[in-house]
């Protein structure tokens, strides 16, 4: 931050001179000027955070903020920033993701204008996912691609472009940070906006179960538990009824859910519980269902009875666990007709 | 990076406790042969060791990766635990390299806060600086989060209390310790990162000297949805063992809430602890402590200007000379030192019940107490931590097995 007002550069000059520093870098091949071009580019960009986040003593200037905001959309600078993001600096790369998180909360009366921005240029958006195949900016990227989960328009983008899928990967790099982070944004889509995703998971029902099955089976230990709770959540939610519905209709779900009651991690067993008794709760199981139910009856009861018992202070639980006992104690074939 | 190769060409004592046995025991012999195949197909994810950060630091620069296979790794004694002992702390060897690392090994079974442990994750891999640890690589291995690190030879500032220096450090060592710990407070304060975990468990040495801030589990950011907020009023989880050092604002837990200068604080406590060898208040309950906070009472430093109703012991030697202290003499070292004037001003300026009136880290770090101090801390703390010297060389210790067999059974059990 300039001592002196008068020093400081303009919202015009600030990203003009980053836009020079950015084609310099991406041009440039001589060290030291790489080196310089990288130095400027990172100055530029606190400089420009500086200009949005405003700084201890001084709150940010609308009117700076809204000619910044301006420019970098007439230079196509969010772009050219996750294009290039790789060739930034550590520090610069930070704040990359920080600009366009302060301006994608920009709004003039009801409108987002960067919202509808990157809705008009969605290869952002999506350059942003592929983000995560770079280990040096996935977390970079994964902080932008969060932020934009947040807003409908863009988490609809992202739920429904090609590239969706690849998420099931991403969850299971061997680098846990990254691994982390693609999961907390991948569960930000299937969770954030209920009404979009219940209908994207209805329409896509095997193009995201199928995967999922896998990550359920992930030799990955926290893949495997993490996958387990969002699966629990996500037919725990009353938007996403016909997804449960279909869910728990289908008998090797339930063969699943049993193995998995019996893993070794008390973790895994206790959120297996939460999908297990859905499947029981079901006031009209399918007969594959009823079947493996009643074929396993007096095991269930008794495994049960014994599951989980030094959780007495969990009253939910065992209240839960009390009630699958009676439903199942009282199960009967349903007549053949 | 060369100090500490010469370095360790000096034969030397461990201070750290070595000897505690593992908690956790190997698989049996009947178990399968370590899987690895399972473990090299996905080698080609590993992450590299970033050029940047270890041109700047006295860490080994190797260019070569850190992968994310234990295999990869040799284990050795367990140093520590962490993250609410469901985490442990061992000395390894990268067996590609030969480099000494610290590997730390959270079991996700035990009763933790899996999220929490992400984010702090994640959270270092985003942060670089010389003054903070940094975290190499992260994987999963059967039910546990292996973290590879730097081996910070010397271990934590409370395992030198612990080892040697019950009475407190000399005061040139901490002022060495807390101007780097402002450093690195600098550095997150000025990026909306509050620590909220500063204290000498958290302040590591390695054996050239380097300090560095862990710990940062606790952290919270300012910057959330592209906005700085000013303060904020989330009151951490899973806290207890720090409530000795928290700011009386943060602890307070009302409507100002609390922001950066709650590390300032922090520091302040930190302070006292270097130099008494015990954190204030640690011997009073909770509730009290809390008390005294809020109603401004200010930790000192201990010394007879600031204890002046002990009567001095002529017989006991003073406690510069003599390393075999006994418990009992802890008041009479207390009463025949003294701290410089500087010391005392700057512990009191970090203490203010008012954050408003705390100086922010970067304002401290010209405080008087930091005058004069080498540039950087490697050159002189050494000389100044002896007779404590670090442990340097891992393949000394005791080797412990891999234990691969721990999810085997139950993995193919469930395969499908």
């Amino acid at each position: 931050m300039p001592l002196f007002g008068k020093s400081q550069k303009s919202p015009q000059e600030l990203v003009k001179s980053l836009r020079e520093g950015l084609t310099a870098l991406t041009r440039e091949t001589g060290e030291k000027k790489l080196d310089k071009a990288s130095d400027d580019v990172s100055k530029n960009l606190a400089a420009i955070k500086t200009v949005l986040y405003g700084t201890e003593s001084q709150e940010p200037q609308t009117d700076q903020v809204a000619q910044l905001a301006h420019e970098m959309y007439d230079h196509n600078m969010l772009q050219l920033l996750v294009t290039h993001l790789g060739k930034i600096d550590f520090e610069g790369r930070k704040d990359v993701a920080q600009i366009f998180n302060n301006l994608l909360r920009r709004q003039i009366g009801t409108r987002a204008p960067t919202v509808e921005y990157l809705c008009s240029r969605q290869e952002i958006v999506l350059d942003l996912m592929k983000g995560y195949e770079t280990q040096d900016i996935a977390l970079n990227c994964g902080m932008m691609l969060r932020e934009c989960c947040r807003y409908e328009q863009l988490a609809k983008i992202i739920l429904y472009s090609e590239d969706f899928h690849k998420f099931f990967d991403y969850v299971e790099v061997s680098t846990f940070d990254v691994a982390s982070d693609a999961f907390s944004t991948f569960k930000e889509l299937l969770t954030k906006h209920k009404m979009l995703a219940a209908v994207f998971l209805d329409q896509n029902y095997d193009k995201v179960f199928d995967p999922y099955q896998h990550l359920l089976n992930s030799e990955n230990y926290v893949t495997r538990r993490q996958a387990l709770k969002l699966l629990g959540e996500l037919l725990l939610d009353r938007h996403n009824f016909s997804i449960m519905t279909k869910y728990i209709s289908n008998p090797d779900n339930l063969k699943m859910m049993m193995n998995m009651l019996r893993e070794k991690s008390r973790n895994i067993q206790f959120e297996a519980f939460h999908v297990f008794k859905v499947f029981v709760a079901n006031p009209n199981k399918p007969k594959p269902i009823l079947d493996i139910l009643l074929r396993n009856k007096d095991k269930l009861v008794d495994f049960l009875t014994k599951f989980h018992t030094d959780r007495s202070d969990d009253e939910q639980f065992n209240d839960e666990k009390a009630y699958l006992i009676k439903q199942i104690k009282e199960l009967k074939p349903v007549e053949e007709t | 990076m060369i100090a500490e190769e010469n370095t360790s060409k000096v034969k030397s004592m461990s201070f750290l406790n070595c000897s505690r046995s593992r908690e956790k025991v190997s698989s049996p012999t009947d178990s399968p042969p370590y899987d690895k195949e399972q473990y090299f197909k996905k080698q080609n994810v590993s992450s590299p060791v970033d050029s940047e950060h270890s041109s700047r630091g006295d860490f080994p620069n190797i260019m070569l990766e850190y992968g994310n296979e234990p295999l990869q790794y040799d284990l050795y004694a367990t140093i520590g635990k962490g993250c609410n002992d469901a985490g442990t702390i061992s000395v390894a060897k990268h067996i590609a390299s030969g480099h000494n690392v610290a590997i730390r090994q959270v079991d996700l079974d035990k009763d933790l806060d899996v999220i929490a442990l992400q984010r702090e994750i994640v959270l270092c891999r985003q942060i670089h600086h010389e003054s903070i640890l940094p975290y190499y690589t992260s994987f999963v291995h059967n039910n546990e989060v292996w973290t590879v690190m730097p081996l910070m030879a010397y271990g934590s500032c409370r395992d030198l209390l612990h080892a040697y220096f019950a009475n407190g450090l000399p005061e040139q060592a901490i002022a060495y310790i807390l101007r780097d710990i402002l450093c690195a407070l600098d550095y997150l304060h000025g990026r909306g990162i509050i620590h909220r975990g500063v204290k000498a468990s958290h302040i590591l040495i390695s054996a050239a000297g380097r300090v560095c801030l862990s710990g940062m589990r606790m952290a919270c950011p300012l910057i959330k949805h592209g906005e700085w907020k000013k303060c904020v009023y989330r009151y951490p989880e899973n806290a207890q063992k720090l409530l000795c050092w928290f700011s009386p604002e943060m602890l307070e837990q009302n409507l100002r809430g609390y922001d950066t200068k709650s590390d300032i604080y922090s520091v302040g406590i930190t302070a006292c602890e270097l130099a008494n060898g015990y954190p204030p208040f640690s011997d009073i309950p909770a509730t009290e402590m809390l008390l005294e906070k809020l109603s401004g009472i200010m930790p000192s430093l201990n010394e007879y200007t600031t204890q002046p109703d002990l009567i001095p012991d002529e017989n006991v030697a003073n406690s510069e000379d003599s390393g075999k202290e006994t418990s009992n003499t802890t008041q009479t070292v207390t009463i025949k030192r003294s701290f410089s004037a500087n010391f005392h001003h700057f512990v009191k300026l970090c203490l203010e019940r008012d954050p408003y009136k705390r100086p922010s880290a970067q304002s401290l770090l010209s405080h008087p107490f930091l005058k004069n101090l080498r540039k950087k801390s490697t050159s002189v703390l050494p000389s100044l931590l002896l007779p404590v010297t670090p442990l340097l060389d891992a393949s000394k210790l005791p080797k412990e097995p891999v234990d691969n067999g721990v999810d085997k059974a139950h993995h193919v059990y469930f395969k499908r």
